[in-house]
């Protein structure tokens, strides 16, 4: 008792000692050592709402607007769609066991291809929205390092239901599968690519992506 | 006294930070393993642990990185008759584009988009028993009980169903149930794929709850049955014309139209059962 008295007393004899400055230090790195501990509540729905807000800010745009400026709307979208997903982890999860058939160069030119077949096929989408909302509903860990962010896009014709799946690395939250109305876009590309590989070669399956966006 | 002092920010700063903390504790399943990394492990209550254990094995299949077992989460379904399914997957895609989309794009040429969403409530509303059975039968007597408060509300303070005022004024949404999600609830597999000219991707199971819907939709009893076939066409021709290039996005991403659809067919049936 007395021991863990003197203890506390010695402490605090210290840090009194100490200029006023370095008592701010100090008094920082207790706030920093506080602050992991629950940094990541919350973190993965307001970064999928950082990121998305962003794109609606470029939709809303005024400066942006008609014809002659789609294709700098589009660039802008394909620049925030470059932070708010994981490339990576979405085309390793999308071919599953079949990513390891393919050599460290096909994996990339997979990537990259997937890649520009995902941003061809909702850019444009995504570029015709303009009075959507967007509600947040929440968050369901999936497991310690991915979470699903539930929302839900109000327009006037139907409400559709959108999950993000995020995955933490590197202490950012980024986008690896995104589930409309129940059906994820990485298992449904898998039931494609998992159909072509059964009959071809990983270049077989490139060669198909190639000519696919090519041609868009 | 002024040794006391220094302790005060230091406290506030604590609770600060450690109250928001215990509170968004059970939203993130971050937070709580590293506050349990950082505890005793003599410390930790039970009750906590069992419930990170709890939150994340649903998921734990999808998310280890081992690709076997996440591949094992495939959803798939037999398709024996492909032959046939792919002939039907062809002609409902040039029906769509040849007559559909044509009619419908004309359609909504002629009718406002307000008009149109209205006349989807309409029907929606009339179709109420499928959905109301549907619940029943998966003995979700709430949802059932939804349909029906819904249902009475709609077609008076909703006039005939053209609002949707249960939504609009208490939040009652509609669920869509149907006899093929109660079978499915019941444990009945799919059988295999079936694509149905006009009516598009089905399957064994959902054909005869398909069989079951019609018998509990009013439009099936309209006399006569050119006149019921016409209710029925108009509806279809109102809903395509809301939905025109859902369809051409789908085929636009997919790199098989016909693979990316019977997937997405059996993937938003079965979050529909397990919901």
């Amino acid at each position: 008792m007395s021991d863990a008295f003197r203890k506390k007393g010695a402490r605090t004899n210290i840090f009194r000692r100490l200029p006023m400055m370095k008592r701010v230090t100090g008094l920082s790195l207790i706030f920093l050592l506080v602050f992991p501990l629950y940094a990541y509540a919350g973190i993965p729905l307001d970064t999928v709402k950082g990121h998305i807000n962003q794109v609606l800010d470029v939709l809303r745009d005024p400066a942006l607007k008609g014809e002659p400026k789609k294709k700098l709307k589009k660039d802008k979208i394909r620049t925030i769609s470059e932070k708010m997903f994981d490339f990576d982890e979405l085309s390793r999860r999308t071919l599953g066991p079949n990513w390891t058939k393919f050599n460290p160069g096909q994996q990339k030119e997979f990537t990259d291809l997937y890649k520009s077949i995902l941003e061809d096929a909702y850019v444009d989408k995504i570029v015709t929205y303009t009075d959507e909302k967007v509600s947040y509903n929440k968050e369901i860990p999936l497991t310690e390092k991915t979470t699903e962010v539930q929302t839900i896009i109000v327009t006037k014709k139907a409400d559709i239901p959108i999950n993000y799946r995020v995955i933490l690395k590197e202490g950012a939250w980024r986008v690896y599968d995104v589930v409309i109305e129940g059906v994820s876009l990485i298992s449904n590309y898998r039931s494609q690519f998992k159909e072509i590989l059964m009959n071809k070669p990983p270049d077989g399956l490139l060669d198909t992506l190639r000519k696919k966006v090519g041609k868009a | 006294m002024k040794q006391t002092r220094i302790y005060i920010p230091i406290f506030i700063l604590c609770v600060f930070f450690l109250v928001p903390h215990v509170y968004a504790d059970s939203s993130s399943p971050v937070t709580k393993t590293l506050e349990t990394e950082k505890k005793d492990p003599a410390e930790i209550p039970a009750q906590p642990k069992q419930e990170i254990v709890t939150l994340a094995e649903p998921q734990k299949k999808e998310v280890e990185n081992d690709f076997t077992e996440e591949d094992e989460k495939v959803l798939t379904i037999a398709d024996p008759i492909y032959p046939w399914n792919k002939a039907m997957y062809h002609f409902n895609d040039k029906f769509y584009f040849w007559i559909l989309k044509p009619v419908a794009r004309g359609y909504s040429t002629v009718m406002p988009e307000d008009i149109r969403i209205v006349t989807r409530n309409f029907f929606s509303n009339l179709a109420t028993p499928v959905r109301f059975v549907g619940s029943l039968l998966q003995l979700r007597i709430k949802d059932a009980g939804n349909e029906l408060v819904r249902f009475v509300y709609n077609s008076t303070a909703g006039v005939l169903g053209l609002a949707d005022a249960a939504k609009s004024d208490f939040n009652i949404v509609r669920r869509d149930e149907d006899i093929g999600q109660a079978l499915g609830k019941y444990g009945i597999g799919h059988g295999f794929y079936i694509v149905w000219p006009f009516i598009g991707p089905s399957s064994l199971r959902d054909t005869i709850g398909l069989a079951g819907d019609y018998f509990l939709d009013p439009v099936s009893y309209v006399n006569p049955m050119e006149a019921s076939f016409g209710i029925r066409a108009y509806d279809e021709v109102n809903e395509t014309s809301l939905r025109i290039g859902d369809y051409e996005e789908l085929k636009k991403a997919a790199i098989d139209p016909y693979i990316s659809i019977r997937d997405a067919y059996i993937q938003n049936r079965q979050k529909k059962v397990d919901e």
